[in-house]
């Protein structure tokens, strides 16, 4: 038997060897990377382009397959958003697809029980066409319901004609909860709906209203290559000035954080109007020339322009009353915007603008027309307007009576009836089910609203009114628990499909191909529809003559410029260099300002006083304004103005305001939170890891006699959650932070109970006008 | 000789921790339970992380608060304690200047551990296990010197592992080249956090060539080391913020 080392004989024998300088030579000879390195490796590999589809940035990756197994992605250095970086979030995908907690199979679940048995494909196709044959039988196709999240590519259009050829107009986008708001800035002022590009590459002073740029924005890579280039990648470095209340990483990397109170982001930027206006720093031929209500107008002057009501009422010195930022620092930041151009003001893609009322928007208006002011529209180092690749029409839909009596019903979220101004209202579909819309058929897909809204969780009730729910999740989690039917989809890392790419202003095409085999008995939702198409005949099988998803693709993308083989190969199509339209050409006039409006006239000007929305509040009178939450009247509540949020909770009761913030790691989507490096990495700033916290400012905490790591109870008036608290010096004291996707209740086993969802406290209202949901207008106490 | 340097730009870095779970991807790190993660036993050689290390006073007070946040890979010291530390010699810097371990000679003493002013060396306390699945995304590659493992294929138990410069990559690069019947260039290697960097903070090459980027970085005036003082001559460089 050997005897036991002691630790003064181990310390010898290491000296010795240590000590040994020949010894060493000896084994650093051996030990060279040039010689008697031997790599063993997989005996068969190969690299598939495609896309990441883990947030909206939509990356290209390739995708190291060593004998048939998915080992590595990398970004495709092809592709203009990521230029071959990769998040976290797209470097664990492998944890996606080899997750442990996926679905393997098609599953019916009894609703007494809840109780899941496996069924076949054929059984689910049988299933849901037979569902959706009778609602047209019936005469009621407009009772299916298909509810999606994020579909960039062909994908959406595809969904919608689906749903039109079985005669439902209800496709509804989770829009609502993110991007909408920035979208209907854009669309009020200057005409186009969609996210505006902004060419931070060229800018030279970047002023952020709480956009958050380098973590979960509305295209996060696409801000971060921009950021980075803007920041060290060219010779003379631009100027980036954050508006936040929380000192964001991307704050604390700017050269300046301006904490602002909550909700008060229109007022600076109408201050920094009053004073750009003031100092005679506009950029005076696009304001007359190109912008529609800078000065007064109507015959005699008797309508309020752009410029008066900014004069009269947004001084630097009141607009310090309302932010709580010196007029000082407001009137600085106007000088540094107007006068060290290309400048570019960028909104928020989601959060601060999703306050609850009208404001969001007005914000939204303020901060885009600020980029108005300068000249930055269209313009090098500006906005953007992105363009899309032609993607080939699809056959004219052969609609049936059944079908055309469905589409002209109005739809079931209300969009464009109880919210008039609005185009998708998610979360209030819960609300219209309980109120007693009737919905026979409900599609999730890429959604899970029981979990990702304000007040998820009324969607349980909301299902169980529904007599058939089906969910194409990958995973079992919050929304897929209540369905009836479980149809999964592989993951995108296993199907076909395609993203429009944006953020660059120039249109492409990226790709999503299956690198390996689907693991599971799974099938891609596109795929499923066709063979429902099929099943169910007539006219909805007329409208989708495919065979695969991958033949829609092949159809939708022919006259792209690549050939499919190329495009497979590549895995992203696009044509560069982005060409600015002249001011005031045809170009312009069809592609960059106005042409998308639905009511006001498509004539080119730039909206400082928004035609469009006098078609919508022009008639009302205050009372009726009153209602919506608008406190002004007549011009004034056309005009972009500061709207005081209306907080749920009583200020001296609920001191606090709860802002869900979205991380860079846990990203927007539910499964990222099974991801177990995801987990592992999620609260960073904060020290934290598998849980969620509450982020309060030092201060705050001092008074309330917290200090960190204390489990604290958060109540409003809508429930109370319980988790630990976290000292965060660079955060307005009456503001406190929770992060988004912890506190699944399913999912898997990495996803479930860590931690609360901040969500389920939040108002769950939608705004009057445009069905936004409500992130940012919630007060919350907080207790030990 | 070739001198492989990696220069990190603090300024473009945004803190996403893309380096992170990429040098996990690359290298075969598991990931811990939470508990063991509270302990501390995270095995991920690339972090990121906010400044100061400690919370204290020095965070400033609202408003006038700056966050600061650094990644860290190991420093590849030209003067490297945890090779001076290691009894069995199972540390040891290559011709190349690259600090590497040989998991076979590694008795997990930890002398190194503690040694390391940067504590960017991780001992395995477990036996790494991937839940069910998530084993079959492993990188397959193995590094043989001399019939020693040296990653990224699993380590057992009771070793201390470390980042190599992702030296498996190295050795891939070359062989390649000469299957291909031709020289291996500088520019064809570069470690997966490198590859990945969203803000392309991220620099890699040959510091001893004096036209490579490396070089001509450090040259920068905000070029640091982390803890210059800490005697291990660190290599791996900084590009301060500012």
């Amino acid at each position: 038997m050997t005897k036991p080392l002691s630790r003064r004989d181990f310390l010898k024998v290491g000296g010795v060897a240590a000590g040994s300088a020949a010894a060493l030579g000896a084994l650093k000879n051996v030990m060279s990377a040039k010689a008697d390195s031997v790599i063993k490796t997989a005996s068969e590999e190969k690299f598939v382009a495609s896309t990441c589809h883990l947030c909206s940035a939509g990356c290209g990756i390739i995708v190291r397959v060593a004998d048939g197994k998915a080992v590595k992605l990398e970004g495709n250095p092809m592709h203009p958003v990521n230029q071959g970086a990769l998040c976290p979030k797209g470097q664990a995908a492998p944890e996606l697809l080899y997750n442990p907690d996926r679905l393997t199979s098609p599953l019916k679940r009894d609703r007494v029980t809840g109780a899941t048995t496996p069924i076949t494909w054929d059984e689910a196709i049988q299933t849901v066409s037979q569902k959706l044959n009778g609602l047209r039988e019936a005469g009621h196709p407009e009772q299916a319901v298909l509810m999606h999240g994020d579909t960039r590519g062909q994908m959406r259009s595809f969904l919608t004609r689906f749903m039109e050829a079985v005669g439902s107009p209800n496709t509804i986008s989770h829009e609502s909860l993110n991007v909408a708001a920035a979208k209907l800035g854009m669309y009020l002022t200057q005409g186009i709906y969609g996210l505006p590009a902004y060419d931070l590459e060229n800018a030279n002073y970047v002023i952020s209203f709480g956009a958050n740029l380098l973590e979960a924005g509305s295209n996060p890579q696409r801000t971060i290559s921009g950021y980075t280039f803007l920041r060290r990648g060219r010779a003379t470095r631009g100027k980036v000035v954050v508006i936040d209340p929380r000192q964001s990483i991307t704050a604390s990397k700017a050269d300046e954080w301006i904490p602002i109170k909550p909700g008060t982001d229109a007022a600076l930027a109408l201050g920094m109007a009053n004073v750009i206006i003031k100092s005679g720093l506009v950029d005076a031929d696009f304001v007359k020339n190109y912008c529609f209500g800078f000065d007064n107008f109507a015959s005699g002057g008797e309508r309020k322009g752009f410029r008066d009501f900014v004069l009269e009422n947004y001084d630097p010195i009141r607009v310090e009353q309302m932010t709580g930022i010196p007029s000082t620092t407001i009137a600085r930041l106007a000088g540094e915007f107007a006068g060290n151009g290309p400048a570019v003001a960028i909104m928020p893609g989601k959060g601060g603008l999703l306050n609850g009322g009208f404001s969001g928007v007005y914000t939204a208006m303020a901060v885009h027309m600020l980029n108005a002011l300068v000249g930055s529209i269209e313009s090098k180092g500006g906005v953007m307007t992105q363009r899309y690749m032609p993607c080939v029409d699809y056959p004219k839909l052969p609609s049936d009576a059944v079908a055309k009596k469905g589409l002209a019903t109005a739809r079931i979220d209300g969009a464009g009836s109880k919210f008039p101004l609005g185009r998708n209202s998610y979360q209030s579909v819960a609300d219209q089910i309980l109120e007693g819309a009737p919905v026979e058929a409900l599609f999730l897909y890429d959604a899970n609203p029981a979990f990702e809204t304000p007040g998820g969780k009324r969607f349980a009730d909301a299902f169980a009114k529904v007599p058939f729910v089906v969910s194409f999740s990958s995973f079992m989690d919050e929304s897929a628990e209540l369905a009836d039917l479980i149809l999964p989809e592989p993951t995108f890392l296993e199907r076909w499909g395609d993203d429009h790419i944006e953020g660059l202003g120039y249109p492409g095409i990226s790709l999503y191909q299956p690198v390996i085999e689907p693991l599971y008995d799974t099938m891609n939702t596109g795929d499923f529809f066709l063979k429902v198409a099929e099943s169910m005949g007539g006219t909805v099988a007329k409208a989708f003559a495919w065979k695969s998803y991958e033949e829609v693709l092949q159809f939708r993308l022919k006259d792209i410029g690549a050939d499919w083989e190329l495009l497979k190969e590549l895995g992203v199509w696009f044509n560069p260099g982005y060409r600015f339209a002249k001011r005031g050409s045809q170009h312009w006039i069809e592609n960059v300002v106005g042409s998308e409006r639905l009511n006001a006239p498509r004539d080119g000007y730039f909206d400082l006083y928004s035609r469009e929305l006098n078609c919508f509040l022009g008639e009302m009178k205050k009372d009726e304004l009153a209602k919506l939450g608008i406190s002004q009247s007549g011009d004034g509540a056309i005009l972009p103005h500061y709207e005081a949020t209306v907080f749920q909770g009583d200020e001296a009761q609920y001191p606090f305001m709860l802002n869900i913030v979205t991380l860079m790691s846990l990203g927007p989507r539910s499964d990222a939170a099974n991801m177990p490096s995801m987990q592992e990495i999620s609260g960073m700033t904060v020290r934290e890891t598998w849980d969620s916290w509450l982020e309060m400012n030092p201060e705050s905490a001092h008074k309330l006699g917290l200090v960190e790591n204390d489990r604290v109870k958060i109540e409003s008036p809508f429930g109370a959650i319980s988790t630990k608290v976290k000292l965060v010096a660079g955060l307005h004291p009456d503001v406190v932070n929770m992060p988004f996707n912890q506190g699944h209740t399913a999912v898997g086993r990495f996803a479930k109970g860590r931690g609360v969802n901040g969500l389920e406290i939040l108002n769950p209202a939608s705004e009057p006008l445009t069905g936004l949901a409500s992130f940012t207008n919630t007060r919350v106490k907080v207790t030990k | 000789m070739t001198d492989w340097c990696m220069v990190i730009d603090l300024e473009k870095c945004v803190a996403c921790q893309g380096c992170s779970i990429a040098c996990r991807m690359e290298n075969n790190t598991p990931v811990v339970s939470p508990e063991e993660a509270k302990n501390g036993r995270e095995m991920r050689w690339n972090d990121v992380f906010p400044l100061p290390v400690h919370l204290g006073p020095d965070q400033g007070e609202y408003p006038n608060v700056k966050m600061h946040y650094s990644t860290r890979p190991c420093m590849h010291c030209k003067n490297a304690p945890c090779v001076k530390v290691c009894p069995v010699q199972a540390t040891f810097t290559d011709e190349e200047g690259i600090v590497r371990q040989n998991y076979n000679r590694c008795i997990g003493c930890r002398f190194c551990t503690v040694a390391c002013p940067y504590g960017v060396r991780y001992f395995n306390w477990f036996e790494p296990q991937w839940e069910e699945t998530l084993a079959e995304y492993r990188n397959p590659d193995q590094l043989v010197v001399k019939g020693s493992l040296e990653g990224p294929a699993v380590r057992p138990v009771g070793v201390v592992e470390k980042c190599t410069y992702c030296v498996h990559r190295l050795v891939k690069a070359r062989e390649q080249a000469k299957v291909e019947g031709r020289d291996f260039r500088p520019d064809e290697y570069v470690p997966a956090c490198v590859q990945t960097c969203t803000g392309k903070a991220r620099f890699f090459g040959d510091l001893d060539d004096p036209d490579s980027t490396v070089s001509q970085l450090s040259k920068s005036l905000r070029a640091t080391h982390l803890l210059e003082d800490s005697g291990a001559h660190p290599k791996t460089l900084y590009l301060a913020e500012g």
